[in-house]
């Protein structure tokens, strides 16, 4: 079954600016989908177009079977959604905040209250549910926003970069609280301009560039298009001629800088590591580095577009094995 | 829940967390209190000897202008409900209230209600050294519905500001919603009668229906109160309510468009 159905879906501003173009999309029943892209892309435009607060220019969207231009009212009451900023009024208590979406929902007071008790608890703010929120730090008042966007327990989660500017142990936080939900049923839609996210949390990504879909699949997939892992070796000084020899049997080789850094392409992907070792081994050439490269989604995005993902705080390339010697 | 609770409840959940910021920031109620307080002491001061001339149904001019305070402090009470609507646009609280299913009239009513709390208190603080400073006492009957009368009017400001804000979402709206407020009380009879004003302020005046309202609040002040004094400002402030409740719920339903 499909919780969100996109065909066609635009969105043009006054002065002409098309924000997004044509996007065709489709999110399956408890599937985590990430929309990756640089910033300006049209990520935020995409999702406020899904979540009923801005309205498409063209196009058309169902979000759990109900269409968001002319059944909004419907999707409000099967999504729930955190946006960029966490927007809380910071003169609130977090468990005042979770009390007031719950009657916004619709939820009776006994109800609502029983869920902001079992919600401040499960996102981790059980000790500060009674302190303002004006106190609260970034990674505590996106965990509050998460718990508020669920409380009326929303079939489809909207997460507009859920975890941008947050340390790595809020993120980390973040991520299992995402598994956790989508483990128990919930699909989540989110947005982020990290590849690590993307990969670590996705189902299926779609990379959007300029307003338009620029490439779609599983992370592995993707990756996969853009080719196999390559090997980093980088030798110890000394006499190296036949270096390039011994590698090319694994693989195309590019040489590097001064005779002792080369990359061989895996044509027998990981499992062609011990292989390259013993060989180089046997023809007497000493290791001093050896890092195997997995192409990236970055990679992805680079060979759909031509250009790096921006706002990246990854270091662009995912070192699944690094092996020094001497 | 039924429709009709579920209204009921939004309305209550949005004024009770006005209710919030008036008792947790109280300090942001002193402007509210001291422009119309300082209006009315400096009025007094300045044209006091005005009730000599023949027209004023008073001899006591703080009497005269008190109530016109009321309505400022009222009338500015409203406009900012509209610029923390625009604040709570531009941080984004907005979109948490327009995600809900809730239906958005009753949205924009826990708005506009709330503007009447955020009434309450300059509204009393400046009725309290009014009376203190000589106003003549208005009677209960007077002073319920100079309070009705003037907790409407606030909520007509509200609607109005509200309504600025979802067209102009921008801060820079501010100053129109201040000013907008503050010039339909004062080009009504709030400095004198009608008879004793002149030229394009005794014509702006008449026309202008807020003066009826201005009227209203003032008889219980000036004269008594009576049924032919409080009926036209009823129904003026039920006329502008609508129109200007319409023109925000309309500011409404076109967000995101």
């Amino acid at each position: 079954m499909t919780a969100i159905e996109v065909q066609g879906l635009e969105r043009e501003f006054k002065g002409g600016v098309k924000a997004v173009q044509g996007i065709d999309l489709a999110v399956g029943e408890g599937e985590i989908y990430a929309f990756l892209g640089p910033n300006g892309a049209g990520k935020t435009t995409t999702v406020r177009m899904l979540t009923t607060l801005l309205r498409p220019t063209g196009g058309r969207a169902l979000v759990a079977g109900h269409d968001v231009a002319k059944e909004a009212a419907a999707v409000r009451r099967q999504i729930g959604v955190a946006l960029q900023e966490a927007a809380l009024d910071p003169l609130m208590s977090g468990h005042e905040l979770m009390r007031l979406q719950a009657t916004l929902h619709g939820l009776p007071r006994a109800e609502g209250r029983r869920r902001a008790d079992a919600l401040v608890e499960r996102v981790g703010l059980g000790y500060a549910k009674d302190r303002r929120v004006g106190t609260y730090s970034g990674g505590m008042r996106r965990r509050l926003d998460l718990g508020m966007a669920l409380v009326h327990e929303p079939r489809v989660l909207f997460l507009d970069e859920p975890t941008t500017g947050l340390d790595p142990s809020s993120r980390a936080a973040i991520w299992d609280e995402v598994r956790r939900l989508n483990d128990e049923g919930t699909t989540v839609f989110l947005t982020t301009q990290y590849l690590e996210e993307a990969d670590q949390l996705a189902d299926r990504v779609g990379i959007i560039d300029d307003g338009r879909m620029a490439i779609e699949g599983t992370p592995a997939a993707l990756k996969a298009q853009v080719g196999q892992p390559h090997l980093d070796v980088c030798l110890t000084d000394g006499a190296n001629d036949h270096a390039e020899g011994v590698l090319a049997r694994f693989g195309e080789v590019r040489p590097g800088i001064e005779g002792v850094h080369f990359q061989v392409t895996l044509a027998g992907g990981a499992g062609d590591i011990a292989p390259v070792v013993r060989a180089l081994d046997e023809a007497g050439l000493a290791v001093a580095q050896l890092n195997l490269v997995n192409p990236t989604l970055d990679d992805v995005f680079l060979a759909e577009t031509g250009r790096h993902l921006e706002g990246d705080q990854d270091t662009g390339e995912v070192a699944a094995l690094s092996l020094e010697s001497g | 829940m039924s429709a009709l609770a579920l209204e009921l409840s939004t309305i209550g959940v949005l004024m009770r967390r006005a209710l919030n910021e008036i008792l947790r920031v109280p300090g942001a109620a002193i402007p509210g209190i001291l422009a119309p307080s300082l209006f009315m002491l400096g009025l007094t001061g300045a044209f006091g000897a005005l009730t000599e001339l023949t027209g004023f149904s008073t001899e006591s001019y703080i009497s005269f202008i008190l109530p016109v305070s009321l309505m400022q402090a009222a009338g500015f009470a409203g406009a900012a409900t509209g610029v923390n609507t625009v604040r709570d646009i531009e941080l984004g609280w907005f979109d948490r209230l327009y995600l809900a299913p809730t239906p958005r009239p009753a949205l924009l009513a826990g708005i506009v209600l709330s503007a009447g709390f955020r009434a309450l208190l300059p509204m009393t603080a400046v009725l309290a050294i009014g009376l203190l400073l000589g106003a003549h006492w208005p009677g209960v009957p007077g002073l319920l519905i100079a309070i009705l009368l003037a907790l409407t009017f606030s909520a007509v400001s509200a609607s109005w500001t509200v309504g600025l804000a979802l067209r102009f979402r921008t801060q820079a709206a501010a100053p129109l919603m201040q000013a907008s407020m503050f010039i339909a009380v004062l080009f009504t009879t709030s400095y004198a009668p009608l008879e004793l004003l002149t030229g394009w302020l005794q014509t702006v005046a008449s026309i202008n229906p807020v003066t009826q309202v201005v009227e209203g609040v003032r008889q219980g002040f000036v004269e008594g109160v009576s049924f032919a004094g409080t009926w036209p400002a009823l129904v003026v402030l039920a006329v502008l309510l609508g129109l200007t409740f319409a023109f925000a719920l309309r500011g409404l339903a076109t967000t995101g468009r």
